[in-house]
Formats: C-alpha cells, sequence, structure tokens
C-alpha cells in the first residue's frame, strides 16, 4: 500500500510539476495568472482524442500536433485578451476566470459530457519491484513528464530565448532597456506555458480521460504548487509538485480518500500564513 | 472609437440571438413532462431516453393520440442535480403546462421531484430512479413503473450472488441516494444469505481507484459489487484489471446503463471483458410482442439494436401515461392519479399494475423483472434468472 | 434631486405590486433575480469598492444556506432563527477570511478565498451524513403555507436592506475609505485611512450579505444543495456584476435582472446560458470594463456634451505660457 500510494504520488506529482511551470513562467514574466491554465490542459488532450481518434493518426503524432495547436490558441488568447491587462492584477484575474468558464461551457458544447480519451500508447500493466502491479500508461506517463521537465530546464539555460526568459522574469524593466521586445517575449511566453499545460494534458488524458469540467482541479492544483514553491522559481515547482503529489495520495491512503484534494488547500494556506514567498521564492518587495 | 463599435455590434449580436426567435405557438396537443440528465456524467441517458421518447410518441399518435389530439412530450434537462431537476420540474408544471411528468433516472434528484409534486398535485411516473424512499414515503401523486432498490437487490442481485456461490463479496458504493440506500440493501440482503461482506464509500466522478482497489484486493472477494452510475465505473473496471483484481473476482455494474455506454469499450479495454451488469432489456428476453415491436421501431428509425434499456423504461411509461390520461377522459390531476392506479397495461417488461398496499416502497410500484447480464468477447449473455439465461458465468 | 426621489419611489413601488399581475414562473424568475441583486451587490462591495477579488462569494452564501437548512433540518429550529444564525455565521468566517487575507494581494487573495470555497465543497461532499451532499438537504420553508407572493416580498426587503446597507457603508464616512483604498492604497494609508479596518471590514459585511442571501435562498427553494456554494454560482454572480458595472452602484442590480431573465429565456434552447454570459461577459470585460452602467454613462455624457453650445475660443490675454515664447 505505501509503496503503491508513493509510485502513484511520483507520477501525479510530475504531472502537478509541468502544469505548474506553465503558471510560474507566465507569473514570472508577465505577472500575470491565467485561471484557464487548465482549460489549455484539457484541450490538448481532446486535440489528442481528435486527431487520433477522429483523424485517424499516429497516437504520437497526434501529441505533438496537440501540443503546438495549443500553443497558437494561447497566443492568440494572449493577444486579443491579455494584453490590455498589462499592469493590472485584478483585470487579468477577472478575465480569465472568466476565460476559464466560457472554455469550459464550449468544450461541453462541443465535445459533449462524455471523458475523452486518447488511446494508450503502451497497454497492460508491470509488475513493480514484485510489490504490486502498476499501469504501463501511467510509467510512461511519468517517463515522458520527467523527459518534458529536463526538455524545458535545459531550453531555459542554453538558449538565447531562455536567457530572454530569465532576464525579464528577474527584472523585466532593464530586460526592455536592453532591447527585448517585451510583448513579443510575452506573446511566446504564454503560448509556452499554455503548451506546458498542454504537454501535460496529453501526457496524462490516456490515463485519466478528459472532461470538460476536469480542467479545474489541475489550474488549482498548479497555483498551489506555484505558490509552494515560491512564485518565480521554476526548480520550486518541480519540488513543489512531487510533494503534492506525494501528500495527495499518502493522504488519500491513510487519512481519507474523501479528503484528497483538501489537503492541497490546506497546504496553501498554511504556505500563504507562514511563508508566503514558498519554498525557493524570491521575497516579493 | 474602434473599441466601441466592436463592443456594440457584439453586444448586439448576441442580445439579438438571445431575444430574436419567439417561441412558437404548439399546435393543439396534450402535453407531458418528461425529466432526465440530458447534460451532466450522465447525459448519455438523456439520449436513451430521448430515443425512447421519439419512439413513444410516435406509436401513440399512430394509435389515436391522448384524448383525440397528438401527444408532445416537452423533455427538461436535471442534469441528476436535485436542484435543478427541482426547478425543472416546476419549470414543466408552470411554464410549459404539462399535464404530468415522467422520467428521472437519478434518486437525489426524484427526491427533490417528488416533493415539488406533492406540492404543485402534479401526478409524477418515475422510470430509473431506484431508490426505495421515492415511493416508501407514499405520495398519492407519485408513482413508479421501474425498478427499485429493494427490488433489485432481493429480486435479483442477491439471488444471484447465491446462485453463482460466491464465497466473499465487497460492496462499493456511491456516495447518493442510490448508491447509498442499495449498499444498505445489499449488505442486509447478503448478511442474511450468510455471505461475508465489505464495504466502502466512494465518489461517482473519481478518476483514480487505485487505492480503493488495494484495499478491496487485500480481501480478495469473489464478486465485487459496484454501484457507480457514472463513467468513475469505467476508470473502477479498467483499474481493477490493472491492478489485477479481476479476472479472479467478478465485477458487477449495479447500475447497468455505463457498461452500456457507447465509450465503455474506450475507456475499459480490454479488462471490461467477463464484466457483469444488471439490465432490463436483452434481445433473447422479450416477453411481450410490444417489446419485439420496440425492437424492430428502434431499428428502423435508429439503424441499430436498441443497447441502453433506461430507452425501453421511458417507452413503457410514455405508454401508460397516455393510457392512464385517456382512461380518465380529462388532465385533470385527481382523475389521472385513479386512473393510474387502476392501470393494467401490456408494456414491453410484462403488464404494469401499480401496487396498493401502503407503509412501504410497494405503494404505486410497478417492479419490472431485471436480468444480470455478462460481456463475453463483447457479447450479451444472460446469466440469470436461470429460466431466462443463455450461458454460464466465465471467469 | 427631488425628481430623482421621486422616480425612485414611484418605481419600486411599481415593481413591489409587479408580481400581481404574472403567473407562477414569471414570479419565481422575480425572486431569483432578487437573490442575486443580493449577491451581485455584496459582491460588487468587495470587488468594486474595495478591490478584493474574492471567488469564495458563492461559499458564503452555502455558509448561510447549510447553516440555517441544517439547523431546521435536524434540530427543528425555526427558519427565521436559522436565517439569522447562518448571517451571523457568515459574518464570522467572512472575518476571520478577511484577517487570513490581510498581507495579501490581488492574486493571493483570490487564490485564497477560492482555496476557501473549494474546501467547504469538499466538505459538504464529504460530510453527507449531516449536509446530505449532492443528495441535497430538505428544508421547511419561511412560510407555513407556501405563497410565491409571500417570498417576493421576504425578497424584496431583504435586497432593500441589502443595498441600504451597501449605500451608506459606501457613502458615508467610511465609504470614501472604501474607495480611497481601492484607488490607491498607499496614498490612502499616508492618509491616514486604516486600510486593514477597511478591508476587513468589507470583507465580514459582504459575507454576511451573502450568508442572508444564502440562507433565505435556501429556504425558499426547499432545498439545500453544494450548487449554492459552487464555482458555478460564483462565475454567475461575477458576470452579472461585471455585465452591469463593476465599481458602480446599480451595476448589480441591472446585471442581477438582466442576465437572469436572459438565461431563463435561453433556457428554451437549451443550458447554454452560461456560455452565453461568459462570453457576453468577456467581451463586456475586455471592451467595456466599466459595464452597461458604465456604456450608458459615457453615452449620456456624451449626448450632454453635445447638446452644449460651443464654446467661442477667446483669449483675453491669458494664454499663458502656451502663447508665444518669451
Amino acid at each position: 500500500m505505501l509503496a503503491l500510494s508513493i509510485t502513484n504520488g511520483l507520477v501525479i506529482g510530475i504531472i502537478y510539476a509541468l502544469t505548474a511551470l506553465g503558471v510560474s513562467l507566465v507569473v514570472g514574466i508577465m505577472n500575470v495568472i491565467n485561471f484557464a491554465h487548465g482549460e489549455f490542459y484539457i484541450l490538448a488532450g481532446y486535440f489528442s482524442f481528435l486527431f487520433a481518434h477522429t483523424l485517424g493518426l499516429d497516437p504520437m503524432v497526434a501529441m505533438v500536433l496537440s501540443v503546438g495547436a495549443v500553443f497558437v490558441f494561447g497566443v492568440v488568447v494572449e493577444y486579443t485578451l491579455i494584453r490590455p491587462t498589462y499592469g493590472d492584477e485584478l483585470y487579468s484575474l477577472i478575465l480569465t476566470f472568466i476565460l476559464s468558464i466560457v472554455l469550459q461551457s464550449a468544450y461541453l458544447l462541443i465535445f459533449g459530457p462524455y471523458p475523452n480519451k486518447p488511446p494508450n500508447w503502451v497497454k497492460g500493466a508491470t509488475d513493480l519491484f514484485g510489490l504490486f502491479m502498476y499501469g504501463n500508461q501511467r510509467l510512461a506517463a511519468l517517463f515522458a513528464g520527467i523527459a518534458v521537465i529536463a526538455l524545458f530546464f535545459a531550453m531555459l539555460k542554453l538558449t538565447w530565448f531562455g536567457r530572454m526568459i530569465r532576464a525579464a522574469s528577474q527584472d523585466r524593466e532593464m530586460a526592455e532597456l536592453n532591447g527585448i521586445n517585451t510583448r513579443r517575449l510575452n506573446m511566446l511566453s504564454f503560448g509556452l506555458g499554455c503548451a506546458l499545460a498542454a504537454a501535460a494534458g496529453v501526457i496524462l488524458s490516456p490515463v485519466f480521460p478528459v472532461t470538460p469540467t476536469a480542467g479545474v482541479p489541475v489550474a488549482l492544483t498548479a497555483f498551489v504548487c506555484v505558490v509552494l514553491g515560491g512564485m518565480g522559481s521554476m526548480w520550486g515547482c518541480v519540488v513543489g509538485g512531487l510533494i503534492l503529489g506525494l501528500v495527495e495520495n499518502l493522504g488519500a491512503a491513510y487519512v481519507s480518500t474523501g479528503y484528497k484534494h483538501v489537503f492541497m488547500f490546506v497546504i496553501l494556506i498554511l504556505v500563504l500564513l507562514v511563508r508566503p514567498s514558498g519554498l525557493f521564492g524570491r521575497s516579493e518587495t | 472609437m474602434k473599441k466601441r463599435w466592436v463592443f456594440a455590434v457584439l453586444m448586439a449580436a448576441v442580445v439579438g440571438i438571445a431575444l430574436g426567435s419567439v417561441p412558437v405557438q404548439a399546435a393543439d396537443t396534450v402535453k407531458i413532462g418528461v425529466v432526465g440528465p440530458r447534460t451532466g456524467g450522465a447525459a448519455a441517458t438523456g439520449k436513451a431516453f430521448e430515443e425512447g421518447i421519439q419512439l413513444a410518441t410516435t406509436y401513440v399518435n399512430a394509435n389515436g393520440g391522448v384524448l383525440g389530439k397528438d401527444l408532445e412530450v416537452v423533455f427538461e434537462d436535471t442534469a441528476g442535480a436535485p436542484d435543478k431537476a427541482a426547478s425543472g420540474f416546476e419549470r414543466l408544471v408552470t411554464r410549459d403546462g404539462v399535464a404530468m411528468v415522467l422520467g428521472e433516472s437519478h434518486s437525489s434528484a426524484a427526491l427533490a421531484e417528488i416533493e415539488v409534486a406533492n406540492r404543485l398535485k402534479v401526478p409524477f411516473v418515475v422510470v430509473e430512479a431506484w431508490a426505495d424512499p421515492i415511493t416508501a414515503k407514499n405520495y398519492r401523486y407519485v408513482f413508479r413503473a421501474g425498478p427499485s432498490n429493494s427490488g433489485v437487490v432481493n429480486d435479483t442481485i442477491a439471488k444471484w450472488v447465491v446462485h453463482e456461490g460466491f464465497k466473499k463479496a465487497y460492496i462499493v458504493a456511491e456516495n447518493t441516494d442510490w448508491g447509498l440506500g442499495i449498499a444498505e440493501l445489499s449488505k442486509a440482503a447478503l448478511k442474511s444469505a450468510g455471505v461475508p461482506y465489505e464495504s466502502l464509500v466512494t465518489e461517482r466522478k473519481s478518476q483514480d481507484h487505485y487505492t480503493e482497489l488495494a484495499k478491496i484486493k487485500a480481501f480478495d472477494p469473489d464478486v465485487v459489487l459496484a454501484f457507480v452510475y457514472g463513467t468513475g465505473l469505467h476508470y473502477f473496471v479498467a483499474q481493477a484489471g490493472e491492478i489485477g483484481l479481476t479476472p479472479k473476482a467478478v465485477v458487477l455494474d449495479g447500475a447497468g446503463p455505463p457498461s452500456l455506454w457507447p465509450d465503455f469499450w474506450t475507456n475499459v479495454g480490454d479488462y471490461g471483458n467477463l464484466e457483469c451488469f444488471v439490465s432490463s432489456m436483452h434481445e433473447k428476453v422479450e416477453l411481450t410482442p410490444l417489446a419485439t415491436a420496440f425492437r424492430e421501431a428502434y431499428v428502423e428509425a435508429f439503424g441499430h439494436a436498441p443497447t441502453d434499456y433506461k430507452s425501453r423504461s421511458i417507452y413503457d411509461a410514455i405508454l401508460i401515461a397516455a393510457d392512464a390520461i385517456n382512461r380518465a377522459g380529462t388532465t385533470d390531476a385527481e382523475k389521472v392519479v385513479d386512473a393510474l392506479e387502476s392501470t393494467e397495461l401490456l408494456v414491453t417488461r410484462g403488464t404494469a399494475r401499480f401496487g396498493t398496499e401502503k407503509g412501504g416502497p410497494e405503494y404505486h410500484h410497478w417492479m419490472p423483472p431485471m436480468l444480470v447480464i455478462q460481456w463475453q468477447d463483447k457479447e450479451q449473455v444472460v446469466l440469470y434468472p436461470p429460466e431466462a439465461a443463455t450461458g454460464k458465468l466465465k471467469r | 434631486m427631488k425628481t430623482k426621489w421621486l422616480l425612485l419611489f414611484v418605481g419600486l413601488a411599481g415593481f413591489a405590486v409587479l408580481p400581481w399581475g404574472l403567473g407562477v414562473y414569471h414570479q419565481h424568475i422575480l425572486i431569483v433575480s432578487l437573490f442575486y441583486v443580493m449577491m451581485a451587490a455584496s459582491w460588487n462591495l468587495l470587488a468594486g469598492y474595495t478591490g478584493q477579488v474574492s471567488f469564495g462569494h458563492a461559499a458564503f452564501a452555502g455558509i448561510g444556506a447549510y447553516a440555517s437548512g441544517i439547523l431546521a433540518a435536524k434540530a427543528g429550529i425555526n427558519p427565521w432563527l436559522g436565517v439569522a444564525a447562518g448571517t451571523l455565521l457568515a459574518a464570522i468566517f467572512g472575518f476571520l477570511v478577511g484577517v487570513l487575507c490581510l498581507k495579501l494581494g490581488g492574486i493571493y487573495l483570490s487564490l485564497t478565498t477560492l482555496a476557501f470555497s473549494e474546501i467547504l465543497h469538499i466538505v459538504i461532499n464529504n460530510e453527507y451524513e449531516i449536509t446530505r451532499g449532492t443528495m441535497g438537504l430538505q428544508v421547511p420553508g419561511l412560510l407555513s403555507e407556501y405563497s410565491k407572493l409571500g417570498y417576493f416580498y421576504i425578497f424584496l426587503c431583504a435586497a432593500l436592506l441589502t443595498l441600504l446597507v451597501v449605500h451608506r457603508l459606501i457613502h458615508a464616512n467610511m465609504g470614501l475609505n472604501f474607495r480611497a483604498v481601492q484607488n490607491d492604497e498607499r496614498a490612502a494609508a499616508s492618509l491616514g485611512v486604516d486600510v486593514v479596518r477597511v478591508r476587513v471590514l468589507a470583507f465580514t459585511v459582504s459575507s454576511a450579505l451573502a450568508g442572508m442571501a444564502g440562507a433565505l435562498y435556501g429556504h425558499y427553494l426547499l432545498l439545500i444543495t453544494p450548487h449554492i456554494p459552487s464555482l458555478d454560482q460564483q462565475f454567475l454572480v461575477l458576470s452579472m456584476t461585471v455585465i452591469g458595472g463593476l465599481g458602480s452602484f446599480v451595476g448589480p442590480i441591472i446585471g442581477a435582472f438582466c442576465l437572469e431573465i436572459l438565461s431563463e429565456y435561453i433556457r428554451v434552447y437549451g443550458e447554454y446560458h452560461v456560455l452565453a454570459f461568459g462570453v457576453v461577459a468577456l467581451i463586456v470585460a475586455r471592451f467595456a470594463p466599466k459595464g452597461l452602467v458604465g456604456i450608458s454613462k459615457s453615452v449620456w455624457e456624451r449626448r450632454r456634451q453635445a447638446a452644449l453650445p460651443a464654446v467661442p475660443v477667446t483669449d483675453n490675454g491669458k494664454g499663458g505660457a502656451r502663447r508665444g515664447v518669451t
């Protein structure tokens, strides 16, 4: 039981971390919290399902295309909706909250209420450590998640784009003075943030099929991750995600399955009370 | 300036669409209301209801209609939520002016609706909401032409468990009126049958059942009675297969429709094989000529054989309602209730007769026969009752 | 000035007798609209006037509803007392949350209120033995004889009370402080406005009003479900306020009535009203953040400007620095 919970916790935790990275990126660069973050995750799942099932594409191709499509959608959203909210936190909160609900209703209308499940990449289950059987698709999700996160950090460290992101999130004004086109950067970063959510979505949707409202808990968990890890800290997201995943699953196993999601909120409130800057975050001036 | 223009145009468009079309005045018809989940987690049942409504309306109107006029059915969405159910029911009566209401497949919604029916004094025939209190409350205006929890457990599920000789059982129930109610009755029935059991409560919408399944596997049951009416059941069955609970243990879907929904096989994959479920409909078990007529009409209208038994349930209810109003000769509620009480009508699942014994759930209740069916290589094989069986349990 | 009051009185009187001429169905719509007026006005107090965008407003309505409902259904307490208890409990929780969010601004506040709302939702669902969770809690009504008209007048009085409280808070001495806090916190603080006190007061009062609305609503519906403290309800309240006009007094009133009536129209075609409102709210928030009130104000303003005679450009030597270079 313990081993199963820990494994489950790690798998879910990596996916939480991936989603949280998307949020953290956008917050760090644009100081905007995208309440509709979960809906981009779901959209990718839907696209993945559409491309694989209706268009009959290879599952891997479908996944990549889905992430790309969501990236484009994210850029469009940034351009049309987010742009006028620069500097006004409340405005962006309200706008993205409304967007979240609009997208949820749109999904219900377009895709229907049944969960849509993109095809599994692998079937069956493996015997882990001789202790318990574990679904193969979940293991695949774990490895895929780690891979994407590693790719993201590599991008941050090694590429020109990554350097721009780091510069802009540390000091926006200086970055602008140094010639970085912050408008374009914002657009691309927002798109990238959505793409990260999309990646999480395509990875996990074969295990937990997407429904119109499944994005809300995803977004909430991502926010808690970011707060727990510290706003602006990428590593914080990863650590935060793993901690949340473990706490959730161990809590469900040993305390109560019904209150599984409450643990996350309790952590959020504790963090905000005791150390609002999170585990690795910079203190807000 | 440009912003204002864009805004004005968009607003005008939206307002125009919203207020533009006035609902067309209906022709002279007799209206009956149907409540059910057109949206929400059980929207597939709403679809099944729609199909049944279509076939029943055609049948009734082809056979004289209601009080000489055409029958019109207004289907209000309740999404399985008690608050939507109560307001939807009231809307049918106050806005649409229906003579009576039928339907519902969620017990919690039905329990809210019977209060409204009682307050507004409108006849209400419950179709597929199984919780006992619906008729056990003995409301004069409430009838049930469908299964009840005690009926399903005592006549079918408990007897099947004994018939197959299962040694240990595990009961999984969703935290709703139906789930908790049927779980309690199952526990009592298994106790008196001497079958040891354990139980747990789960969320209908839950997607991750690994922790619960680990607990169940530790108990090592022969049969798992899963009372979960939603896609939670799909994940349950799939994950039960993944962690190796099945095929050693047999899973019974205590509701039925989730195992028949179009996305069952997509979500469950191969692990759906050998899963059992409860149903009131099977091609080889057609109790009346009307059942055959229903199947043929269904194939003609929709191009494939009917799968979800709830389409047939609402069909029966509409026939019963039309018959009652015709015999009453009026849509006056009191006379319709009297007519309902004296119903003796041949429908697809047998002859409908409502109970008269007060004090329990048998009051105003007609219990149709239920079957236990197993998926064997994607074929539905009837296991119970023995007289209707088309095969044997495979493990 | 006097004409304004006369118009208001006549309008109110007219509205008060309106339900006599309507059927049961439309009376119901009016009652529900009044409920939303209470919710939107109290949320507006928080978000529109003190800049605290709380996503937990529906949760306070839920606290009021469940407190009152459980007392009535399980302990047999008179529903009227229950409503009072519910309001009080909501006020207490509002105070606590307000204090909790003291040091938090903007995003953190919204997240915390969202977390509070979700925790409440989960607790209600899990403790179904007391609350009956998603199955719904059946509660007695406020009137021993069910009467739509009776409920209409109850809600009308409650709505007027709510609006009165909000109005007093905004326009009294305290109120100027409210607006100052919203516009510029630091400036307000430097002028001696007790920012903390204003915020906590706003939270407490707004939550109490929501609690009262929720409790009354529960006893009207005769059924309390987790739908009342749900994110869907929060969204409805938010969009009503935004579309009507965030930060204006009449905005929430207009928004509540418009959206509720519209939703009944749309319902004939199916459950599209959430999507429709969402799209409209998005458009309004993006292009006309001051809502319907803001639009009508600017239309009014432009009409007024157009009606004024053109001011001749004369210069009596007072051109100042602009004229010429010295």
